[in-house]
């Protein structure tokens, strides 16, 4: 009876020469776990600045539909499609887009793929996302995917806004990766770490940004 | 993809002719780029160590990490295939998607699919093949090899980019601005990524501990290859697989710095199988390619398997002093720079790749810039051996049999002394025949070969043995005069 590959490819791999697995030496420091709070959303303005997105510090939820109310003007924003986690769900875009004149769809809207494809990658001129997590080390946010924070919402539309509160606000990526994945079960089919727009320089070297991600990112920071 | 490795020598004297200016100063404002982003790290050194400690270990373990691998990306609900080589691979691919009648596909850059031929194999079963990261993009429409690992495209002319985006991406107005060629790409790439339904992506890390797959990206054409259709093929070469999630973390830290000079690249995605059954996106069905193509049988060289740590990062190609003169195209494969010269001969076969393992001035510097500590320079030294010797799993052919005779003979006469001293001077008004302004470049006949790729100044009147013994003579005679003189 033939072997199946997998097992002939294994087989051959578990009957070659063993090699003495070399020992782990000291896991490198982590700098940025001897930060203040204070000093670790500045690190992270900081570090998303570099990358050219926009970092906009707000004391409340009040304060931060305002902020959205003046990226609104500013962009020009006529429809967006947000996300429907926890925290967006608490600042009521209905009620705000009412306010503001402008249209707030979110995933439920639609019935299929294909309508809620359409919407984001057509008709949406922002997406508004919360985001699970913020790091100070470079400047990333971090998007646990599932049905209350579609995929394409952070990345089709050509601008992308998340709103964070600041106790979410964590050193390094290591941070994250327990809370996500230290379980080991129920992980979500997807998790993202976004740094600022996306970007290219592969014509001779010319960087710019809005290759096929969003071209800008903001980022309002909402808390003490 | 087309094997062009035998044409080294020839691709290279063409490309030195084209003097890359553009090359020499980018590879030199990547590498301080690079330098900068690596002391963001407390101790630099102990990082890109400990990089490659977890490769090291990562290949050690290679069988049981890739049996944990799959144990939890199956029970992710992820689905899994074996290839043996490259043709299962690719036609198992081919009829994924003709099963599902995909009419197109768009791709995520991807090594290991260029390895195989996919896109080939795609195209010739008439499914339409779109590259959508941005340099692959341009080099599919162009039809030509990438030039760098990073950049694919980073030598074609802005004006070159600019006809052929008139020519098949409907640009309407010529323009030399980048960006605006950039847009261009965007709009025309957007409509793919909307009504694709089947995106293929490759791997960058498939973690063990998890079953989870990392992808690493600037664009953000990956996410949208792995969110926007309902099926996502992910294709990996068996050696992609590392321990646990921190180390995962690492080697992404590491793999952005020594690639593009980033903390961390813009997207980095990490999938646990297909979307649960309330998303209204993510895929289907998460597919997962695991391709051997010859790796298990160099897993059995213990030397030549460490070949096998490498992230593809593309630090070594900036490092190199031969790459920056000829860029990449000589490398005649997939992989080029330092890192082709140690993958391509394992891949091919030592035969086939004779003169990519020998054009290095084992400078080291590929060795040094390394985060997985590649020891490239030994494993050039370890192919030459096997290819010298015809060693049958790294598929070498033995040196013919008068090359042979001649080097036993070579050893023979150059470990007597007296044979050396007496040989040179009677070769040397034979050789020296043959010097130009001092200097034998092109020797005819039975070294011909030899002078092929190297350069030697003309044979000296006298050899140094003969100077030193004069020396004395003189100096001996001074003393005993200049003795002779105090005396007085």
């Amino acid at each position: 009876m033939k072997q199946s590959a997998r097992d002939e490819i294994l087989n051959k791999l578990k009957a070659a020469p063993r090699k003495t697995i070399p020992s782990r030496s000291e896991r490198p420091v982590l700098r940025e776990l001897s930060l203040t709070p204070e000093e670790l959303i500045e690190t992270f303005s900081k570090n998303l600045s570099q990358e050219a997105g926009i970092v906009h510090r707000v004391k409340d939820r009040r304060e931060a539909l305002e902020k959205l109310s003046q990226i609104a003007k500013e962009e020009g924003l006529k429809k967006v499609i947000a996300t429907t986690d926890d925290v967006i769900a608490s600042l009521d875009l209905a009620a705000w887009g009412k306010e503001n004149d402008v249209r707030v769809m979110t995933p439920q809207d639609f019935d299929s793929r294909d309508s809620f494809k359409d919407a984001v990658f057509e008709e949406a001129d922002a997406g508004i996302t919360g985001a699970d997590f913020a790091v100070a080390e470079s400047g990333t946010l971090g998007l646990i995917h599932n049905k209350d924070q579609a995929r394409l919402t952070s990345l089709a539309p050509i601008l992308h806004v998340a709103i964070v509160p600041v106790e979410r606000m964590v050193a390094v990526y290591e941070q994250v990766i327990e809370k996500v994945f230290g379980e080991k079960k129920n992980l979500p089919s997807q998790f993202c770490f976004i740094t600022g727009p996306s970007m290219t320089a592969d014509i001779r070297g010319v960087p710019f940004k809005g290759m096929h991600g969003p071209r800008k990112v903001i980022v309002i920071l909402v808390g003490e | 993809m087309e094997v062009k490795t035998e044409q080294f020598s020839e691709v290279a004297k063409e490309e030195l002719r084209k003097a890359y200016t553009f090359l020499k100063a980018g590879a030199t404002f990547v590498r301080i780029r690079r330098e900068t982003a690596l002391s963001t790290f407390p101790d630099a050194a102990a990082a890109q160590a400990y990089g490659a400690i977890i490769r090291a270990e990562a290949i050690a373990r290679l069988p049981e990490l890739l049996e944990e691998f799959e144990k939890n990306a199956l029970s992710n609900g992820a689905k899994m295939f074996w290839a043996r080589d490259a043709n299962e691979a690719s036609q198992y691919i081919v009829r994924l998607a003709k099963e599902r009648g995909i009419k197109y596909v768009t791709k995520g850059k991807s090594m290991v699919t260029e390895e195989i031929g996919l896109n080939e194999a795609l195209e010739k079963n008439g499914v339409k093949t779109w590259e959508t990261d941005l340099g692959e993009f341009i080099i599919q429409l162009l039809g030509v090899p990438p030039f760098h690992i990073v950049g694919p495209a980073m030598n074609i002319p802005v004006a070159k980019v600019r006809d052929l985006f008139m020519e098949k991406i409907d640009l309407k107005e010529p323009t030399s601005d980048p960006v605006q060629l950039g847009h261009a790409a965007r709009i025309f790439l957007r409509d793919k990524f909307h009504r694709v339904d089947m995106g293929i992506a490759g791997v960058n890390m498939a973690v063990a501990e998890t079953g989870t797959i990392v992808n690493v990206e600037n664009e953000g054409n990956i996410r949208f290859n792995k969110s926007s259709p309902r099926t996502q093929i992910s294709v990996m070469s068996l050696e992609k697989v590392v321990p646990t999630l921190e180390d995962a973390l690492h080697l992404v830290r590491l793999l952005c710095r020594n690639c593009t000079g980033q903390k961390l690249s813009v997207y980095v995605s990490m999938d646990n199988g297909p979307k649960k059954s309330d998303e209204i996106d993510g895929p289907e069905e998460l597919i997962i390619v695991i391709v051997d193509n010859g790796r298990s049988r160099i897993y059995q060289d213990t030397i030549a398997r460490e070949a096998m740590r490498c992230i593809r990062c593309g630090a070594c190609l900036n490092g190199c002093p031969v790459y920056r003169q000829i860029g990449g195209y000589a490398y005649g494969w997939v992989y080029s720079g330092p890192m082709g010269q140690v993958l391509n001969p394992l891949l091919l076969g030592l035969e086939k790749t004779q003169d990519l393992y020998r054009a290095t001035t084992l400078c080291g510097s590929c060795k040094s810039i390394c985060p997985a500590g590649i020891d490239h320079p030994s494993l050039f030294l370890h192919y030459r051996a096997k290819d010298v010797s015809g060693d049958a799993a790294l598929r070498a052919k033995k040196t013919p049999m008068m090359e042979r005779i001649f080097f036993r003979l070579w050893m023979w006469a150059v470990t007597r002394y007296r044979l050396w001293n007496w040989g040179v001077r009677f070769v040397r008004p034979f050789v020296n025949k043959e010097a130009h302004g001092g200097m034998l470049r092109e020797v005819g006949g039975l070294f011909k070969g030899w002078f092929r790729s190297r350069d030697l100044p003309a044979m000296a009147k006298k050899t140094f043995h003969d100077r030193w013994i004069e020396a004395q003579k003189t100096e001996f005679r001074s003393q005993k005069s200049e003795a002779t003189t105090e005396k007085i």
